[in-house]
């Protein structure tokens, strides 16, 4: 048993820096507009697929690759807000129709991907070659870089939105618009910052995963739903709980895995969450309103 | 003296509901102005127009000389209309002193920042006292307090004030308009919307009666009604 262990604790903390750099990305963006991104996946594959083909296609290096994926995902990520999100601001409804055009948006690019890239599997480089232990468990060095990366991450996030102007900025616009106007904050640029940012979070995070699984449409779609999890388990409020959920999930994702199989662990995980919102409406980790 | 603010037939309202029919008020530099009327009358929707929270429907609003009707919020706070908002809960989760420091965003509230923070400390030396706590954790008096604090910082070329000392007590209403007597010492153009009559005329030059969405007359201070013109203004000729 003790055999396994390890290695599965090991790869849930590699899932769980995963939904970590998804879910912050998540929820940069619902609490600044309180607006779920349902294309957030769409994005880090975006960023991925056009990693591929600026490093490997063009040859021109995986950290011009990087950039272009990144970039990629930006674009993309702000092009959703001012088309898809933008047009419904201050309507009653804005949450709900926002599920519907980001969906869509989440479509369109993947259907749109897979018709310019096609079909086959495609691959990342990784970043850092090698191996190393964590535990007495071999892991990858690229798969080691994901779990250093995202606490990083997610520590520069929070210092970002808890010191800077700009970062300030957005928890202003998200907990009261019409103040945060007032004391001259542009309120429809700030999200178009937000969604800028968790763009460039999806790509950075899809250029990640893209190295140890591989490239297809459904890169960042398939995560895409325990995101939502983690992200709704925290109590869709703070960074702190947010990654704290995600870890979470990630762990209890590779036990279900190695105990349950991966039919069952979906429906284990969906029943975890309902149960948890039964009797902590706030979240796991979410304090009373 | 010359015009700061010009008010020129604005007409404005809701989705559905019309609610200001042509208000033509004026503010002249260095002058404060108080407006008052009957709850529901238009007075807040006024100040959110000229903010630019809501765009009127005709008229037109000058700033400094500058057209600034239909202008986003935000360029009309970087020009120094500032406004502290009726009921302004601010920002629930942030501390007082991350608000006062945010509320100074606009690029001419930048320079000069930590002098302007000490002088609302002067103001408001409990803000000063609450540096770490959260705005939702404040009492109706020091919220009201940090909101005109923000303002403060914004460096308001003229300042608008909706209805600062509602529903606070006696002794916090006095606390509060002995802060924006002090501002208005410090020679910053006012409008203030207050109930209060009496206090309006020791603040201010000139008084706006707002009424159906109408100015419904102005009172200067040198030829100001008594007591009982300004109840019988307030509630109404039915009273006669
Ligand atoms: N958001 C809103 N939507 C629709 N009607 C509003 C809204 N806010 C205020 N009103 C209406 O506009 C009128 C004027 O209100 P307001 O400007 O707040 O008056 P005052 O500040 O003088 O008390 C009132 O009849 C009020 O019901
Ligand atoms: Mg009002």
């Amino acid at each position: 048993m003790d055999g396994v262990l390890i290695p599965t604790l090991v790869s849930g903390l590699l899932l769980g820096s995963l939904y970590a750099l998804m879910a912050s990305g998540l929820s940069l963006i619902w609490t600044t507009l309180g607006v779920f991104n349902f294309a957030h996946g769409a994005l880090m594959t975006v960023g991925a697929y056009f990693a591929w083909t600026v490093s490997e296609q063009l040859g021109l290096g995986l950290f011009t690759g990087f950039v272009a994926g990144i970039g990629a995902a930006v674009i993309a990520g702000v092009l959703i807000e001012l088309l898809l999100v933008r047009p419904f601001y201050g309507n009653r409804s804005m949450m709900l129709i926002t599920v519907m055009t980001t969906l869509a948006a989440s479509t369109i690019l993947e259907r749109g991907i897979s018709i310019i890239w096609g079909p086959r599997l495609k691959q990342l480089p990784r970043v850092v070659e090698g191996q190393v232990e964590i535990f007495g468990a071999p892991v990858s060095a690229h798969e080691a870089l994901i779990i250093v990366l995202a606490p990083v991450v997610l520590l520069a996030l929070w210092w970002y939105t808890g010191r800077t102007r700009s970062g300030r900025s957005l928890r202003a616009v998200g907990q009261n618009a019409s103040s945060a106007a007032l004391i001259g904050i542009d309120v429809p640029r700030t999200f178009s910052l937000a969604f800028g940012l968790s763009a460039a979070l999806a790509g950075l995070t899809g250029v990640l995963l893209g190295s140890i699984r591989f490239v297809t449409p459904g890169l960042g779609t398939d995560p895409l739903v325990n995101a939502m999890i983690v992200v709704i388990f925290g109590g869709l409020g703070s960074m702190g709980a947010t990654a704290g959920a995600a870890y979470v999930i990630g762990m209890m994702e590779a036990l279900l895995i190695l105990w349950l199989g991966l039919y069952w662990t979906p429906a284990v995980l969906f029943m975890a969450l309902i149960l948890v919102l039964v009797f902590r409406p706030n979240g796991l980790f979410g304090r009373a309103a | 003296m010359s015009r700061l603010l010009d008010v020129q037939g604005v007409r404005a309202g809701y989705a559905t509901v019309p609610v200001l029919h042509g208000i033509d008020l004026h503010v002249g530099d260095g002058e404060a102005i108080g407006l008052f009327g009957p709850n529901g009358h238009g007075k807040t929707t006024l100040l959110h127009t000229i903010s630019g929270l809501l765009t009127p429907t005709s008229g037109t609003i000058l700033f400094d000389g500058q057209d600034i009707t239909g202008a986003k919020p935000s360029a009309i706070v970087a020009a120094g209309l500032v406004q502290a908002q009726q009921g302004n809960t601010l920002f629930g989760d942030m501390g007082v002193e991350e608000t006062l420091e945010l509320a100074a965003f606009s690029p001419r509230a930048r320079d000069g920042w930590q002098t302007r923070l000490e002088e609302v400390h002067s103001l408001f030396p409990r803000l000063a006292e609450r540096r770490r706590q959260r705005a939702k954790t404040l009492s109706g008096g020091e919220r009201q307090m940090l909101s005109i604090g923000c303002s403060m910082m914004c460096n308001p070329r003229l300042l608008i004030l909706d209805e600062p000392t509602l529903g606070l007590s006696p002794r916090l209403k006095a606390e509060l308009r002995d802060a924006i007597s002090e501002i208005a010492r410090r020679g910053v153009p006012l409008i203030v919307v207050e109930q209060d009559v009496e206090f309006l005329l020791a603040l201010a030059g000139r008084l706006y009666l707002v009424e159906q969405g109408e100015v419904a007359s102005e009172i200067d201070r040198d030829n100001a009604p008594d007591h009982q013109e300004i109840m019988d203004m307030y509630f109404g000729k039915q009273a006669h």
